[in-house]
């Protein structure tokens, strides 16, 4: 548990502050710098605008991470509303939620978002909507899961008897149960929404340019691949070394939490 | 057993209507006049206002969702996706000819996905926590937090540019195939090396393997016979995922290698607003995906007779 | 005063509970004895108003069970509390829930007539034994002063010393607050020694129903006559008079 909050801690501190150590503005255009390659005025080269690499990167954070988070949290919200709807709602309401998640899950989670966000038009709110909708599936079959294994449990009758309302038992009695499973789950979709938001940036269906993406930067790369290779890594190298990052924290977590259950 | 046959069945339909009602929504929603895009799909790209008039009454388009959908579903139901709204062909026939060049891609890609990841994940778990084990989990961890297409980039930049051993763009030869198969295989393997990996250590796990190593079985055949259908059961369950991995694979790795297959003609059918384009792929996807889970859900049952009673 | 008035209740397709009519006054305590599997819990589910019977109907007062807030004591005491919040916080629950001003010193004389230590409520419940856990289950059952308290087998988690002692408590409170009880139990010993009337449910009926005295002295069907016989072999009752 800590060192999920320790590594998500650090990510956002590193979107957060990331940008306040650019040495240049991202965006701003520098032609007779262009295509540069490392040298100690730009430490990471320039690219085919003369904007500065290293810039663009720590700028790029704010976008890859800040709003991976954000979409992994909306799939959080959305997926365990679902999930603990369709434990508590009923056998229609149960049926209704299960199969509108096996539609939802009957379809490659990147490629419906690719066509989601293609079809709304690209930008940075079809790319939250597009992410959002195919990733809170996940979620919702845990969140289920869990659900229906706490409600034959005696505190939840003991909760209902005392006349708590349903609201107030699902705070205090599903939420923490849920907590543990869920985080786990989390981490792992934190991670997918940086691949995906880089995956639908680099198809050009993301954020736009000028914004700096990690995505687009590469996709801006590629086409100067023979002349300045370097520049097509750094962006990728930013993006395995979150998503590593935030996937050896989820194992850890998940591992620290297998091994609680197997003691109690 | 028809019971659970039938529930199947009903639970594939539900879901294909969904995807059906989603997809149209989509387009219904989509910037740009669907009466048009069906119109260019019908007939040639050269239109007057009347003939799309005409196909908006046809289409119910200007009835509003429920109607406009329930006409574009007797097409769809029926697997006609018309034609092109950027070339006039036949959806069907561009659809195919990019199968032509997916499908192989594809194979290939699970191939060595395959190939790559059961003797490592069997290698690793000979001693697991040992070395080699550890090494194979590191691997497999790296790989999957490595995007395709960065991946993809990497091998041109690699094989194409710099060493200049193979071709990087198209799909003119064979030799075309090995740098866009190897991308996607590399991928597959990451993910299904863990996978397995875990499937044989929860096998082995299992209390009865002490018991047959006391009767004297050899160590050979409780692999075969009794550990193996075990690590069967998970690897069957995340057969599906890995198919979806598969495709999500394809459509960045055409992408990048410029292969006409199914991803580039889905990528480019969305960027040139070609809903028909859209629309089959998407119809299809589904379609091949409830296939696939339906069919692993009767696998499930014929390997594990307990699993059907409960509804999850 | 509970009123069952004829229910029948039904789990699939078989008859879970069939014409089961009872009436319970307000200090009284009714115990229900049977075998596993007789329909207790179901009638306690039921009684509690979470499964309504198909035919006939429970009320307290001529109103909804509901409307008095019946509380129950459950027979694993650790799983009735959640275990992640402190047990002061489940205890609280009805009072928080019902919004009810607690008078000043009720927890604390509640607590002292439990034997229990105030810094207990600030544990979890993995953190306290079995026999203060059901004690702390008990009290969250009495502290919102429901004049109907059900206790589902209260005893059969604890050991035997535990057992008298939580006994003795149960009995000395009721005595105090003059709730009525209803306890579900397979133990004719508790039964004969701490209720006024006795029920015997088995498969779903009542098949009889006397005062305590009279079933230990005098079961009127070969059933009781039965569990009264295995009751005194095992050492678990008796008869004194």
């Amino acid at each position: 548990m800590r060192s999920v909050i320790v590594v998500a801690l650090a990510i956002l501190v590193l979107a957060g502050i990331g940008p306040l150590f650019a040495p240049y503005d991202p965006t701003a255009i520098n032609i007779p710098d262009r295509l540069s390659p490392p040298t100690g005025e730009f430490l990471l080269g320039t690219d085919a605008l003369g904007r500065d690499i290293l810039s663009r990167l720590l700028h790029g954070a704010r976008w890859s991470l800040g709003l991976a988070f954000l979409i992994s949290v909306i799939g959080l919200v959305i997926g365990t509303v679902i999930g603990l709807a369709a434990a508590l709602g009923g056998r229609l309401a149960d049926w209704v939620v299960m199969r509108t998640t096996d539609t939802f899950l009957a379809f490659p989670e990147l490629v419906a978002a690719v066509v989601i966000a293609g079809l709304m038009g690209a930008g940075t709110w079809s790319l939250i909507f597009a992410l959002s909708v195919t990733g809170w599936m996940r979620y919702a079959r845990v969140a289920r899961g869990v659900g229906l294994s706490v409600k034959s449990r005696g505190f939840v009758t003991q909760a209902k008897l005392a006349g708590m309302s349903p609201l107030a038992i699902a705070q205090w009695h599903y939420l923490p149960s849920l907590a543990p499973s869920l985080t786990v789950v989390w981490t792992g979709m934190f991670a997918r929404a940086i691949l995906g938001i880089s995956a639908l940036g680099f198809l050009g269906f993301g954020v736009q340019p000028p914004m700096p993406e990690w995505g687009g930067m590469l996709l801006d790369a590629r086409i100067h691949m023979r002349s300045t290779p370097l520049q097509m890594i750094w962006p990728g190298m930013a993006v395995v070394v979150s998503v590593l990052a935030i996937n050896l924290a989820g194992d850890a977590l998940r591992d620290a939490l297998a091994q609680k259950a197997h003691d109690a | 057993m028809i019971a659970n046959l039938s529930g199947l069945l009903l639970r594939a339909a539900v879901v294909l209507t969904g995807t059906a009602i989603i997809t149209f929504a989509l387009l219904w929603n989509a910037p740009g006049d669907p009466a048009l895009a069906i119109a260019m799909a019908r007939y040639d790209a050269l239109l007057t206002d009347d003939v799309i008039d005409i196909v908006r009454q046809e289409a119910g388009l200007n009835q509003g969702f429920w109607p406009a959908f329930r006409a574009w579903a007797q097409d769809v139901l029926v697997l006609d996706f018309g034609r092109s709204a950027v070339t006039g062909r036949e959806v069907w026939s561009d659809l195919l000819s990019a199968l032509y060049y997916t499908a192989p891609l594809a194979f290939a890609g699970l191939a060595i996905g395959l190939g790559l990841s059961l003797p490592l994940a069997i290698i690793a778990t000979r001693r697991p926590g040992g070395f080699l084990d550890r090494f194979a989990v590191a691997i497999a961890s790296l790989g999957t937090a490595i995007p395709a297409f960065w991946l993809g980039l990497l091998l041109i930049l690699l094989f194409s540019v710099q060493l200049d051993w193979l071709p990087a763009m198209g799909a003119r030869t064979s030799a075309h195939a090995i740098l866009p198969a190897i991308t996607l295989g590399l991928g597959v393997a990451a993910s299904l090396t863990r996978i397995i990996r875990s499937g044989i250590l929860e096998a082995r796990a299992r209390p009865f393997l002490p018991a047959l190593r006391r009767r004297g079985v050899a160590p050979r055949a409780i692999g075969l016979d009794h550990v193996a259908p075990h690590a069967a059961i998970p690897v069957a369950t995340v057969f599906g995922l890995e198919l979806a991995f598969l495709l999500e694979g394809v459509v960045m790795v055409e992408v990048i290698f410029g292969r006409p297959g199914l991803g580039s003609f889905l990528v480019s059918g969305i960027m040139s607003r070609d809903f028909p384009h859209v629309q089959a792929v998407v119809i299809l996807t589904a379609l091949f995906f409830v296939i696939v889970n339906l069919a692993i859900d009767l696998i499930y049952r014929a390997i594990d007779p307990r699993i059907g009673d409960s509804d999850a | 005063m509970l009123k069952v008035d004829h229910c029948f209740v039904r789990r699939g397709k078989a008859d879970a509970l069939v014409d089961i009519d009872l009436t319970l006054y307000p200090g009284k305590t009714l115990a229900v004895v049977g075998e596993s599997g007789a329909g207790k819990s179901t009638l306690i589910t039921m009684i509690l108003g979470l499964i309504k019977p198909w035919k006939g109907g429970v009320t307290w007062a001529g109103a909804p069970v509901g409307s008095c807030r019946p509380s129950l004591v459950m027979q694993e005491p650790r799983s009735a509390f959640n275990p992640v919040l402190s047990l002061r916080r489940s205890v609280m629950e009805p009072i928080v829930a019902q919004k009810i001003t607690l008078p000043k010193d009720r927890l604390a004389r509640l607590c002292d007539g439990l034997e229990l230590s105030a810094d207990i409520l600030d544990r979890r419940p993995y953190e306290v034994s079995i026999g203060q856990a059901q004690r702390v289950g008990i009290l969250r059952a009495l502290i919102a002063a429901s004049p109907l308290v059900l206790f589902d087998e209260p005893l059969s988690a604890l050991d035997a010393v535990t057992q008298k002692h939580t006994a003795k408590l149960i009995a000395e409170l009721q005595a105090e607050e003059g709730f009525a009880a209803l306890i579900v139990t397979h133990d004719l010993g508790y039964a004969v020694a701490f209720a006024d009337e006795i029920a015997v449910l088995r498969a779903g009926r009542i098949e009889e129903m006397a005062a305590a005295a009279d079933f230990a002295l005098a079961p009127r069907t070969d059933y009781s006559r039965t569990l009264r016989d295995a009751a005194i072999a095992l050492g678990a009752l008796e008869l004194s008079e």
